[in-house]
């Protein structure tokens, strides 16, 4: 043993104290540190996310890319520093403990401890006694626990009779032989092979019906592409299609149309006005180039066409384009402009209002045009379209809110339920099986929600985020396409990634299943024809030779598809 | 903490930069397996360690040397070899081996469970003096010793035998290696742990600052074995290295009060007395016997949550009768490998019938156990010295510096 001197323990004492502030400095930065890395994404950097913004409006100028790269670069150095400085300290910290706990041993090594003075002997057996009782009273104690535990967990413990696992396997067999009807009382979703009504189609879920759609064209050499129609005034909105009418809307500052073509021939049938509506704004509002005015898509149900602008004008004509009534229900202030599509519910013109000063969501009676009903809802604007589903036999409408993804009856306006999800600028759409409800938008995440009273996040994963472009699900799987060019197939029930693809072009159409396949829209006009299966099958690939940002409409084995110009239908010769 | 910036690295956090220049990712590399040689290292360092450690304790009675072993077992077996492998551990590997003939035990992971129950046979348990890296790491935090209540230390001193049983249940049932998997200081050998750990073990150090070896003394399941083969061990460490004097300067110093005391001079009770409780025990040991078979039988459905194939049938049931999706990684390999649900079913059965049985041979275990314990605690001794408690002493050392004979050479007696 080292005799110390009460100097050297001084200096001892010193070196220790300085070693244990060290440490338990080391100790909080290091904690600080690694809760802060915990959370820090360097990609949702709010000056990366600024740039990344200002460059995707701009993907032609170069000096925004060099920056998104700087940054990018810098971003990604600063959090791989940070995890420098946590590795070196966790030496510094053992360093210190190494030094803090030599001290303190050869303080304590130096100082003399005498034993202490026993008092009497106490005689053997009081004392093994004693120890028996504390042992017989541990024993006691744990086998009490584990008789009341065991009794606990019973219940929740297997019956291996054999009961339970044939009640089960019955369970099964009856859930598969009622399917047919079980699915009918959860969700009575069937899409129409003729009528395409709304933005993404039937209830705006994204799946045509029918068969027997193309899938190889080319406009430039007129392959299979039966007609071309320009469209007098520009627009962002979708095709609809009823019966034989197809609907776009379009604009020009505030003079905005309603078209109706022929969807056999592509003749315009009628120019609907909708402008000039008591309310509307002198000036229109300020909109980004790639929404414009015209950018929410109409909707019809055979009797009505009802539209909406973004200047506010809400118009409903019937289907020969004759105005059933018309209002301007306040100009939506904007960022980038309003985009969201209206749908029709039995009677209902829903409109979700997404505006900075206001969100709500409103129903007016189609005929008459009186608003039967307005929710104002929480959180910021949208750019996403509403979704019609039914759930445990409820008919709602769900949209994809920020924060809340929320569900409201069509009928009264009620909010039946919400849950939070989604933060940023949130414009894809839901999609949309029998068991839950998908919300996604860039910079955040995608969520799989159970809905209903008590909905909850059943999955999530953040690796692909679409900015624009909506997912859309089958009940098995779910497709999402993403404003770089990844398209990703997930497991619609686990949420695993079961395939993806780069495609090079970014995507701001929705794609739509139908007939088994996944019609993917790029930027560019060019269609990916995929399986809308667990494994990428690439069928085809179709250009219609002009850009476009449009979802395609699907309809009696034809698919309808606007372009920065032009409407084409496509046809299998 | 020290491990958790390695955990930080384990996972990909964001996505990976988008490269348009064709730069291609490096692959990922992976450290290759250690030499077989190193296999032959470990245990020739094994034995000459515990060999040291035996003469330290035993001949040159130095508590200084003791330390410094530990020192080195620490920096070997605990930083260089990351805890790995480690005899505290290879009693699954053991339990394993026994309950299924499909598995071979790899001969150093059986060579690393025997040698230092041989040790502690021959010289009491001087693998927990300065060669076991966990006891090690402990031993040298330890400067402002509490000594705990002896009710304290009667309590705790059952959940080592309980831990045992779990973890060899567990083993043998192929179900998982618990002792390693909730190892407190293996993290910090590796800087590498889940954070949880990584805090127990934080936890366990800076509770062993004042508490000696608190991860030995309530937990260590091998050390139940050591306790168990040291009370036979031929040579054992000695408080005194000559005659005891009973002067009790001894009596309360040990830490783990592992210290018997002198019976010279302690009042005597009635033996016909003892006589009486000594009978009654050994009486009631089968009877405790079967009351631990019977209560862990009982109890073998709820260790099943043990085996993941039992959870993934929980798993699997769960979404067949009352629809709630399985959505665990263990259920989706489960239907991507196409084994179907009775088979799943079926294998479940048999897991129950496996933890059935060995929940019995547990039971048996822990009342004999008890049963001898007690009966241990109604025996009459007649020491005429203070000794250590060959079960329940770590040969530290401790006490050498508080007993005041001294033995001198010979050659000095002779100058």
């Amino acid at each position: 043993m080292i005799k110390l001197e009460e100097k050297d323990l001084k200096i001892l004492r010193g070196i220790s104290t300085g070693a244990g502030i060290f440490t338990l400095i080391v100790a909080i930065t290091m904690l600080l540190s690694i809760v802060q890395l915990k959370a820090l994404d360097p990609l949702d950097n709010p000056a990366i996310v600024s740039v990344k913004e200002e460059f995707d409006k701009d993907h032609e100028n170069a000096v925004k890319a060099e920056q998104v790269r700087a940054l990018d670069l810098m971003s990604r150095k600063a959090y791989f520093s940070s995890r420098r400085q946590v590795e070196t300290g966790s030496y510094l910290l053992l360093a210190g403990a190494v030094i803090f706990i030599i001290c303190q041993r050869l303080i304590a090594d130096s100082e003399k401890n005498l034993p202490s003075v026993p008092g009497e002997k106490t005689d053997q057996s009081t004392e093994n006694i004693r120890y028996a009782k504390y042992l017989a009273g541990t024993v006691a104690v744990v086998t009490v626990a584990a008789i009341v535990s065991s009794f606990i967990l019973r219940n929740e413990l297997p019956d291996l009779s054999g009961k339970s696992i044939a009640r089960a396997e019955k369970k099964k067999d009856k859930k598969e032989k009622t399917k047919g009807l079980e699915s009918v009382d959860i969700d009575n979703f069937s899409p129409d092979p003729t009528n395409f009504p709304f933005f993404r189609g039937q209830d705006g879920r994204g799946i045509a019906g029918g068969t027997g759609y193309p899938v190889e064209w080319n406009a430039e050499n007129g392959t299979n592409i039966k007609w071309k129609t320009t469209v007098p005034k520009n627009g962002k909105s979708s095709p609809v299609i009823w019966g034989d009418k197809l609907i776009v809307t379009g604009a020009e500052g505030n003079d905005c149309e309603v078209y109706c073509l022929d969807k056999n021939t592509g003749e315009i049938l009628w120019a609907a006005p909708a402008s000039g509506l008591p309310g509307q704004p002198d000036v229109p509002p300020d909109t980004d180039h790639d929404t414009g005015i015209a950018a929410p898509t109409a909707a019809t149900d055979g009797n009505s066409v009802c539209a909406i602008f973004a200047n506010g004008n809400l118009v409903c004509l019937d289907m020969d384009g004759k105005l059933k009534w018309g209002k301007n229900i306040g100009t939506p202030a904007n960022i980038y402009g309003y985009s969201c599509s209206v749908i029709l519910h039995d009677g209902h013109l829903i409109v979700q209002f997404d505006s900075d000063e206001k969100v709500s969501m409103m129903g007016f009676d189609t005929a008459t045009g009186e608003l039967k009903w307005e929710t104002l809802r929480r959180g910021r604007s949208t750019w996403a379209s509403p979704s019609v589903a039914t759930f445990n036999g409820t008919t709602q409408v769900l949209i994809n809110g920020n924060p809340e993804v929320a569900a409201f009856d069509p009928a009264t306006g009620k909010e039946l339920w919400a849950i939070e999800v989604l933060s940023g600028d949130v414009a894809p759409s839901l999609a949309i099986n029998s068991k839950f409800v998908y919300a996604v938008t860039d910079y955040a995440r995608l969520a799989a929600l159970k809905p209903g009273p008590g909905p909850s996040i059943v999955w999530e994963d953040n690796m692909f985020t679409s900015d624009v472009s909506s997912p859309v699900a089958t009940e098995h799987y779910l497709f999402i396409s993403t404003g770089v060019g990844d398209v990703a197939c997930y497991d619609a029930i686990r949420g695993d990634t079961l395939w993806t693809h780069y495609f090079m072009d970014q995507f701001y159409a929705s794609p739509i299943i139908a007939d088994e396949k996944v019609f993917l829209l790029d930027r560019s006009g060019l269609m990916h024809i995929v399986n809308a299966g667990p494994e990428y099958n690439l069928i085809a690939e179709s250009p219609i030779g002009e850009p476009s940002d449009c979802t395609p409409a699907f309809s009696d084995k034809n698919i309808y598809i606007r372009g920065r110009n032009s409407i084409f239908c496509i046809s299998q010769n | 903490m020290l491990a958790w910036h390695a955990v930080l690295f384990a996972q990909e956090r964001f996505p990976r930069p988008e490269f348009e220049s064709g730069y291609v990712y490096p692959e990922h590399q992976m450290p290759a397996d250690r030499a077989p040689v190193w296999e032959y290292i470990d245990l020739a360092v094994l034995i000459g360690a515990l060999s040291l450690a035996a003469w330290l304790a035993l001949k040159v009675r130095s508590r200084q040397g003791l330390l410094w072993l530990s020192v080195f077992s620490l920096a070997y077996f605990g930083f260089f070899r990351e805890g790995c492998i480690c005899s505290v551990g290879s009693v699954q590997n053991v339990a394993l081996a026994l309950f299924n003939k499909g598995y071979s035990i790899p001969l150093t992971a059986l060579l690393f469970f025997m040698i230092p129950l041989i040790f502690a046979l021959l010289f009491g348990r001087v693998f927990c003096a300065g060669v076991c890296p966990l006891g090690a790491i402990q031993e040298l935090v330890t400067f402002r010793t509490v000594k705990l209540p002896r009710v304290v230390e009667s309590v705790m001193i059952s959940v080592p035998f309980i831990y045992l049983g779990i973890s060899v249940l567990s083993a043998a049932t192929e179900s998982q290696f618990l002792i390693c998997r909730y190892d407190p200081f293996v993290g910090i050998f590796r800087l590498d742990a889940p954070y949880t750990m990584v805090i127990f073990g934080g936890l366990l150090l800076i509770a062993g600052i004042f508490i000696n070896r608190p991860y030995c003394r309530y937990l260590c399941p091998y050390g139940v074995l050591l306790n168990i083969f040291s009370r036979f061990s031929n040579k054992h460490l000695t408080i005194t290295p000559a005659e005891c004097i009973n002067c009790r300067l001894c009596e309360d110093v040990c830490p783990y009060d592992a210290i018997l005391p002198s019976d010279v001079g302690r009042p005597v009770v009635d033996p016909e007395k003892e006589r009486k409780r000594f009978l009654t025990y050994i009486i009631l040991v089968p009877f405790f016997a079967a009351a631990g078979a019977i209560i862990f039988g009982t109890l073998s459905p709820v260790f099943t949550g043990l085996n993941s194939d039992v959870r993934l049938a929980r798993e699997i049931r769960a979404e067949a009768e009352s629809g709630i999706p399985a959505v665990s990684l263990a259920a989706l390999g489960f239907k991507e490998a196409g084994t179907t649900e009775a088979e799943l079913f079926e294998k479940e059965i048999q897991t129950h019938e496996r933890f059935r049985k060995g929940s019995v041979w547990m039971g048996l275990f822990l009342g004999i156990s008890f049963g001898l314990s007690l009966v241990s605690l109604s025996t009459r001794t007649r020491r005429t010295g203070y000794v250590p408690h060959k079960g329940k002493c770590y040969s530290c050392g401790k006490c050498f510096q508080y007993c005041p004979v001294k033995l001198n050479k010979i050659s000095n007696d002779k100058a």
